[in-house]
């Protein structure tokens, strides 16, 4: 596994605890004041929820600041979050409807919450006809609070920060399939994947220039109506006919494809390696981020370790014979922490390559794991203040 | 000297990427949420219903009838027009309304439902076109955005389809 490996590559204390706690200082008070106002709020679930959320949080920065790993520590939190998203809100979706489906009734009430997947699907309707083709409310309302302005408002500042990174720290879908791929003792099909990669790289690329397209031509999120492996695990809407039947065993053959069988078998991202437009899409603004990995050419030994563990195919020989990585890197660290060379590094852009990797580092880390904090943290606190509520005697 | 003042420029703009991060939940958030509220953008007139046409004042409710809604380009949707009955904790047990749509001050369709005393239930009902231009709805509830007989919060919402030929 590419965590044993990783263990290995490096000595089990890079840092001092003094100075790891010291590095964590700012994401203990982050941590502090963005659940400050579930303090707030009554509920001692929330207040359970919110202690456990910043414990947790803090204790992986400070493992990541310990160890000098990212990969591991940061796969924690992302499985955490893909595995218990699902779970709070299909809660909360049970708890107000009795049921996962979105009716018709729902939909032109504009009460359905806004997903960032669909983001791409609107751009067109959106520029040319100032349409906004989702069955949702611009603004809040009392019964959805995940307006569109609101998520995209999100959505955006974010990917500020983080670039493609959205889809390791940000994304709160891509850790289901981290975690089916963390349970596989072994990696198959990986010649297939290496022989087929460059292929198979472009299919999201594809996929996001047919959705954006189709979306346009139809008028109606494609995406989200036809394609989203997620709706499995969210909301979907009611089957009412022949086509919403047909979308729903979609929706299902993709998750279980794609999320569940692929990444066990592979130990791949494959859905959001192989599949996911939106993936892709986020992958554009990788080229406005300052943060990215690269290979110093004078310790790399070509032994593709590197290329094997990335979870998601953003390496390939000529990639590394280069020096960088693919676009669609979404930064998860494994290749850095699994290279016993210490070829792979963190780099700023701009910077001279391996002179400082573990400075860039930081400074990549404290802003990503800033918005991990703010917004799968955020969920995460939902989810478990649900898991509270629901023990048993309460 | 250019690798200096570009590390200088990088570092910058790391600092300024770090500053963007904490801006997020304080400024940034509201600040692109109200760029998009205030875009001018409205949500597709298929989930929307359109734009309202006019409101008909009845004894303690109101009926609001919508513009037809059409079509663009591929879209896979029926003609409609949407009515909406609000609010619905003021309608009578039975409802059975002639309606005149197209504003020519005669009828164009007849919209009857029974209200069940429970918000929750599901709700079904008929409408009946009093010419070409609409399409009769038998015993319908929620089955497509052209065709509909449902309650949403304190509304219910009527969809009646279009006569293809006749509706453009």
């Amino acid at each position: 596994m590419a965590s044993r490996s990783s263990a290995l590559a490096r000595p089990p204390a890079f840092r001092s605890v003094g100075r790891s706690i010291l590095l964590t200082l700012p994401i203990a008070l982050w941590s502090l004041l963005m659940f400050t106002p579930s303090f707030r709020q009554a509920g001692r679930d929330r207040h359970i929820g919110a202690l456990l959320v910043i414990l947790f949080m803090t204790t992986l920065f400070f493992l990541m600041m310990r160890t000098g790993e990212t990969y591991r520590w940061r796969r924690i939190f992302f499985v955490a979050l893909g595995f218990l998203f699902p779970f709070g809100f299909i809660a909360a979706l049970v708890a107000e409807r009795g049921t996962m489906s979105i009716p018709i009734s729902r939909m032109v009430s504009g009460d359905t919450p806004f997903c960032f997947m669909v983001t791409p699907s609107l751009l067109l309707p959106a520029a040319f006809a100032r349409t906004i083709i989702f069955p949702g409310s611009i603004l809040p309302t009392a019964s959805n609070p995940h307006s569109i302005a609101i998520m995209i408002g999100i959505w955006f500042a974010m990917t500020l920060v983080l670039g493609k990174a959205w889809c390791s720290y940000g994304c709160f879908f891509g850790g289901i399939e981290e975690g089916f791929a963390a349970f596989a003792k072994r990696r198959r099909l990986h010649r297939l994947i290496t022989r087929f990669g460059a292929q198979l790289r472009l299919i999201p690329w594809a996929i996001l220039v047919f959705v954006v397209l189709a979306s346009a031509a139809l008028f109606e999120p494609v995406y989200c109506m036809w394609l989203c492996p997620f709706k499995a695990v969210t909301e979907f809407p009611a089957v009412r006919n022949v086509t919403t039947a047909i979308q729903m065993g979609i929706f299902v053959a993709l998750f279980v494809g794609l999320v569940v069988v692929l990444p066990f078998l592979t130990k791949k991202r494959t859905q959001c390696g192989f599949f996911c437009p939106f993936g892709a899409f986020q992958s554009i603004f990788n080229k406005i981020n300052l943060f990215e990995i690269r290979f110093n050419r004078e310790k790399c030994v070509d032994c593709t370790l590197c290329q094997t563990t990335c979870p998601t195919v953003a390496l390939s020989k000529e990639s590394i014979r280069d020096g960088k990585t693919l676009l669609n890197c979404m930064k998860c660290g494994a290749c850095v922490d699994v290279c016993k060379k210490g070829a792979a590094v963190w780099h700023l852009k701009g910077t001279a390559v391996a002179v400082k990797p573990e400075r860039a580092r930081l400074l990549f880390l404290y802003g990503a794991w800033a918005m991990a904090t703010m917004m799968g943290g955020s969920i995460l606190a939902n989810s478990v203040a649900t898991m509270v509520h629901w023990l048993p005697g309460k | 000297m250019r690798a200096r003042i570009l590390s200088i420029l990088a570092y910058t703009g790391a600092a300024l990427t770090l500053l963007v991060a904490v801006c997020v939940p304080f400024v940034l958030m509201g600040a692109f949420t109200n760029v998009v509220a205030h875009a001018g953008l409205h949500i597709d007139a298929v989930y929307s219903g359109g734009a309202v046409a006019r409101t008909v004042q009845r004894d303690g409710y109101r009926i609001v009838v919508y513009q037809p809604v059409q079509s663009r380009l591929l879209e896979r949707i029926e003609p409609f027009v949407q009515i909406v009955f609000e609010p619905a904790d003021s309608l009578p047990a039975h409802v059975s309304e002639e309606i005149d749509l197209d504003g020519d001050g005669r009828p164009d369709v007849r919209v009857s439902f029974n209200l069940p005393a429970d918000p929750n239930a599901p709700l079904r009902g008929d409408v009946t076109a009093l010419n070409k231009t609409y399409v009769s709805l038998a015993n319908v509830g929620g089955e497509s955005f052209s065709r509909m007989v449902v309650r949403t919060g304190n509304k219910i919402v009527v969809r009646v389809p279009l006569n293809k030929e006749l509706g453009r």
